[in-house]
């Protein structure tokens, strides 16, 4: 892989918490790599699985999916049920030869906006290491 | 979808906020490309009044029905777009905001990192955009009624003034009478009332007011529902004491086999009190409550013969077999004012608090200059075993705030003030005593608070500008260790009594309250609140608000201003009758539904049922949605094996395009 | 197992006035080739049989036959389905039980205490399959093929079907009539299969899967056979939202198969039909086998053994394993 390669990742974030957070790193004016797309979305178990999945294939190197720590998520316990979720999904890939540092799972609060940089670093980081992922796109464009 | 979607790109310079690094022509000129969209443009400031004209015109001239803008966070402005949309006559969930400030300029340095994301995020805000579908809000009845949790001077005021407003309050406090923190303050700074005598009346209004049910030393157990009806689950503790019964005349405590053995909250355990009690004086309700643990019967379950209270309580009040009791009632809005926690000062053991007696905290103090306090308001130290009036004292700032050595790097905002107070009241008591305050920075910023520093300087009390670093015992003496930092002096300083000035800290049971409200907590570890300038009572929860210290360290003035503006937030949805409910909420495709129920099981709402419905002629179970009890989250259709229930504005087709615009291009 | 003591019960529970028919296994045309039985009478109740043959697990059809339209002025038919059912049939119908795809009372359930089945794949290589019928029984330890008159004894290891191998469950854990005697559960097998993919690295590990998922063809054999996929619209055909392209490559191929493995996640009970009807031999019950070990071990949770049992995928544990997360 050359030096300069960047990934690209793709992100989805609870409204309360991590979207939040991710706002709070902004206001806070901290820096971090803009490789990080974010899809927000109301809560962390909104995220089907196969989301993962679906934008490894087209076209993201790394997918990071982020929520409300245990026992705050604004729904009580979406984040539960994604954990479950995403911790199955993640095994399956792995399984499947998928390298686990193109799948995180993060907690962050409202207030974090620097864990949130450390994870966008980290997810960065994880998904330069394991490369451009040519092998899994899906061969056409659409629209 | 009949009609093709015809999208408008709207980007925002805000200012320089975003233009500074994100060159927002180029956004505009790429997003113009795109499918579907008719106009891109940029503007100075998107939401402004000129701004949101832009898009209103477009609106009706170009026949846009779908808008995109790319500024702030949704959590910032998707109201305020949703609501110009509107007024131009589209629906007001055809708006897709993209996030190119908080999470594009305002974190990136390079403009042409900054452009290049700020572009796809556009792209995947048009791909959404082109598939949202039009929804409706729908109202429902709001409950005129009221919860406020705490009574102390937050929850007192905005109790009154909704029950004045005509509508019921329920007011929960989970100690035996209402008064909260205030309650213990001996004068107030800077106009040195007296706190019992402006508190004391607003607690009895409180008791008697027709609006209002109090419920004392009762705790919430369980809130359910959303705004405008919330269902709530209260416990009433066992007071041991019939309340109707009850006279107040305290013969019972002065009777207890344990009188004079337990320490008194109130007094900051300087006092005693017995296991049947009054907190204080002047407590509201003026009920007597038996203290479980400390109780010789409750505890032992045997008292001398028979319990001293039950023989001699002429009403009969008094009843061992008393058992909590659940209450459940319905409101429309939430007011968390369960204020805060006085800083532990044996965190900082460099000052020996927990080691010297005559270094006490703040609180101690207030409870010590009071007349109805422990000592009747002499201010008195134990030197050996000899009891004097202390000559020499010493108050110390900032113990416990601005200390990033403790985790609270804020200023509590009280402690300056509080502290000149004491000052001002022990030069008072003892005009020969030698004060002075050890300060890092005094910060008196209200109303009258420099002109009352002022004049406590004047008084003879001496400011010095250091940080102690130690404090320990020298003969009969406490010695101050620190170094007067304006003219670079050591100083050890030998004093009688050391007032610590203890910062306020979010309580040590605050989380119970942030799982049975779902609350987030700010950096500072206090509630969090819907924007920390704009809607500073709200929170995330519509229908919920905070005042008081609960949200961060506030002096009286702030904390009754706080409440008063909860109160008026929260008699909104009670005034109007009526709330929208959120329209973004699940819906069923009950031709696919296998009705497997994995929603039903899933919804922590329980708003989802299975219902049998015919399908050509057999009967088939498929799941429906309640929308008034469905909050939208969509965590039934992340499990959803045949994708059938889906969240409005978040549906799997809607978010799939999405992910493909952002993984599309490199 | 006695087979006119099963085809005297079948024959019995198909003239109930309350069962539709029952769903059997019956000889089919030739060599060892076995065919699903829906018995509506005493002649049928005659054909049926249960032999070391019968691997195909017949819950499918208690989903897969549709409810049709009522014709205007008729009653929906609403007799119970009888079913035959070994140990891990019996977990699918439980499995779907819980998740309310078929109910209780629409059911009749026959249990057949299994000793082991073969594997079809591995009988055909040794013995190639005949023009005529061939009987196979279980003998001793062992089978006993009936082959043009030629008895042929075969140790149990040397066809046992590799599901059977790692069979927890050979009772049915659910019947309403239980035919014969229990058998006694038998030592469990290594799971080779997938150890063997484990065993490589993450690259070793793709490129395994990717030798694999180029075969399919696409077919969705694997899913049809399935008894727990049994969505009347499946969202992998869909095209509004896209989640996999019908075009066949290895692209969408995988993320087919990844999101059908997903989807069983803590649902499969391990009968390996997907595996046996897969025409391009791709070994689909590693990628099952894997996540029902992962859910077994790291959840504490086995499908299809208890109908009360709330969904693997619609709970949560607040202790389930988190040490993944950032």
């Amino acid at each position: 892989m050359s030096a300069d390669y960047e990934p690209n990742i793709v992100a989805f974030l609870c409204n309360w918490c991590s979207y939040a957070g991710a706002d709070l790193a902004g206001t806070s004016r901290v820096h971090y790599p803009a490789n990080v797309q974010v899809i927000r979305v109301m809560c962390s178990g909104r995220v089907n699985p196969l989301y993962v999945m679906n934008a490894l294939q087209q076209g993201a190197d790394g997918v990071l999916v982020s929520g409300c720590h245990p026992g705050d998520c604004h729904y009580m316990e979406g984040n539960f049920r994604a954990r479950r979720r995403l911790g199955m999904l993640k095994s399956l890939m792995e399984f499947v030869g998928v390298d686990p540092r193109r799948f995180h799972m993060s907690w962050v609060s409202a207030s974090e906006g620097h864990k949130w940089k450390e994870v966008v670093e980290k997810t960065v980081e994880d998904a330069r290491e394991a490369g451009p992922f040519e092998g899994f796109r899906r061969q056409q464009i659409d629209w | 979808m009949t009609e093709k979607p015809k999208v408008g790109v709207y980007v925002c310079h805000c200012g320089i906020n975003i233009s500074a690094t994100v060159d927002v022509d180029a956004v505009a000129e790429y997003a113009q490309k795109l499918p579907n969209v008719v106009v891109a443009r940029t503007y100075s400031y998107m939401c402004s009044d000129p701004g949101q004209s832009l898009i209103k015109n477009d609106i009706r001239e170009l026949g846009l029905n779908r808008v995109v803008v790319a500024s702030c966070s949704p959590r910032m402005h998707e109201p305020t777009f949703r609501k110009a949309i509107r007024e131009a006559g589209i629906n007001p969930y055809f708006l897709e905001m993209t996030n190119i400030r908080e999470q594009c300029s305002w974190v990136h340095e390079d403009k042409e990192e900054g452009t290049a994301k700020a572009k796809k995020l556009v792209k995947a805000s048009v791909a959404k955009a082109r598939l949202l579908e039009a929804l409706e809000s729908k109202e429902v009845d709001a409950e005129p009624a009221a919860l406020i949790i705490g009574a102390g001077i937050a929850g007192i005021q905005a109790a009154l003034d909704i029950a004045d407003a005509g509508f019921k309050v329920y007011l929960v406090e989970k100690t035996p009478s209402v008064g909260g923190r205030m309650a213990q303050l001996d004068k107030t700074f800077p106009t040195l009332d007296c706190s019992a005598c402006i508190l004391t009346p607003k607690m009895v209004d409180c008791a008697s007011h027709p609006n209002i049910e109090l419920m004392s030393y009762s705790e919430v157990e369980k809130v359910d529902g959303f705004i405008g009806n919330f269902d709530v689950k209260v416990r009433k503790k066992a007071r041991y004491v019939d309340f109707g019964k009850c006279t107040g005349c305290g013969d019972c405590a002065a009777e207890c086999r344990v009188k004079d053995r337990i320490p008194s909250e109130f007094d900051q355990g300087m006092g005693k009190r017995s296991a049947i009690y009054l907190p204080f004086p002047q407590a509201v309700p003026a009920k007597y409550t038996i203290d479980p643990e400390s109780c010789l019967f409750l505890t032992r379950g045997k008292c001398g013969k028979n319990p001293k209270c039950q023989e001699v309580c002429r009403a009969e009040a008094i009843n061992f077999d008393q058992e909590d009791e659940i209450v459940e009632f319905k409101v429309g809005a939430i007011i968390v004012a369960t204020g805060f926690d006085p800083f532990d000062a044996s965190r900082k053991p460099e000052y020996g608090y927990a080691d010297y007696p005559n270094v006490i905290t703040g609180m101690e103090m207030e409870r010590l200059v009071s007349a109805s306090g422990p000592t009747g308001g002499k201010v008195k130290v134990f030197n050996s075993e000899e009891e004097i009036e202390p000559k020499e004292i010493a108050f110390i700032n900032c113990v416990g705030s601005r200390d990033k050595s403790v985790g609270n790097e804020y200023c509590s905002r009280v402690c300056c003030m509080y502290t000149a107070k004491q000052a001002h009241l022990i030069r008072d008591k003892i005009p020969d005593a030698n004060i002075r305050v050890y300060y890092i920075d005094v910060r008196a910023f209200g109303k009258g608070y420099e002109e009352f520093y002022d004049r406590v300087r004047r008084e003879n009390i001496r400011y010095i500008r250091g940080n102690p670093s130690e404090i320990f015992k020298r003969g009969n003496k406490l010695v101050v260790k620190v170094e007067d930092t304006l003219t670079a002096t050591p100083l050890e300083d030998e004093v009688d009594l050391v007032v610590l000035g203890v910062g306020l800290e979010p309580r040590a049971d605050m989380r119970q309250v942030m799982d049975l409200l779902r609350l987030s907590q700010s950096p500072d570890r206090f509630f969090l609140e819907a924007h920390p300038k704009l809607r500073p009572v709200d929170t995330a929860t519509e229908g919920i608000f905070l005042a008081g210290c609960c949200q961060g360290p506030k002096d009286i003035p702030d904390t009754v201003a706080q409440a008063k503006a909860a109160a008026s937030s929260a008699m909104i949805p009670l005034a109007r009758g009526k709330v929208m409910i959120g329209a973004q909420v699940a819906t069923v495709n009950e031709a696919t539904c296998r009705g497997c129920g994995f929603c039903v099981n899933i919804c922590p709402y329980t708003a989802i049922e299975l219902v049998t419905v015919n399908r050509f002629g057999n009967e088939v179970e498929v799941a429906r949605v309640n929308e008034a009890l469905c909050k939208g989250c969509g965590s039934c259709s992340a499990a959803c094996l045949s994708d059938s229930i889906q969240p409005k504005s978040f549906r799997d087709r809607q978010i799939l395009p999405q992910i493909a615009a952002l993984g599309a291009m490199k | 197992m006695n087979l006119g003591q099963l085809r005297k019960i079948a024959a019995e529970v198909v003239a109930r006035e309350d069962v539709k028919y029952l769903i059997g296994w019956k000889q089919g045309s030739y060599g060892y080739r076995i065919a699903p039985g829906f018995v509506e009478d005493a002649a049928g109740a005659a054909e049926l049989i249960f032999s070391p043959l019968c691997t195909a697990n017949l819950a499918t059809y208690l989903t897969l036959v549709e409810k049709l339209p009522v014709p205007r002025g008729q009653e929906a038919d609403k007799r119970k389905v009888a079913l035959m059912v070994k140990g891990c049939d019996s977990r699918a119908v439980t499995q779907l039980l819980v998740e309310k795809g078929i109910h209780r009372d629409e059911v009749v359930v026959i249990g057949c205490p299994c000793p082991g089945m073969v594997d079809p794949a591995l009988l055909t290589e040794k013995y190639p399959e005949t023009e005529e019928t061939v009987e196979v029984k279980w003998s001793g330890d062992g089978f006993l093929l009936n082959r043009s008159g030629e008895e042929i004894k075969v140790p149990r290891d040397e066809l046992l079907a590799e599901k059977c191998r790692l069979c927890r469950y050979p009772n049915p854990v659910i019947s309403d009539i239980l035919l014969g005697e229990a058998v006694e559960p038998w030592e469990l097998a290594e799971d080779n299969g997938v150890a063997e993919v484990e065993g490589k690295d993450v690259g070793g590990r793709w490129d395994y899967w990717e030798e694999q998922f180029a075969k399919c063809v696409r077919c969705y054999s694997c899913r049809n056979v399935c008894p727990l996929c049994y969505c009347q619209d499946c969202i992998l055909d869909r095209l509004n939202p896209t989640w996999v392209n019908r075009a066949v490559n290895f692209s969408e191929n995988t993320s087919f198969h990844i999101a059908r493995a997903f989807h069983l996640a803590g649902r499969c009970i391990g009968c390996g039909e997907c595996e046996r009807v897969c025409p391009v031999n791709i070994p689909l019950g590693r990628l099952n086998r894997k996540l029902a070990r992962e859910v077994r071990d790291k959840y504490g949770f086995e499908p299809g053994v208890d109908p009360e049992a709330e969904p693997f995928q619609a709970s949560f544990k607040p202790d389930d394993p988190g040490d993944f997360i950032l």
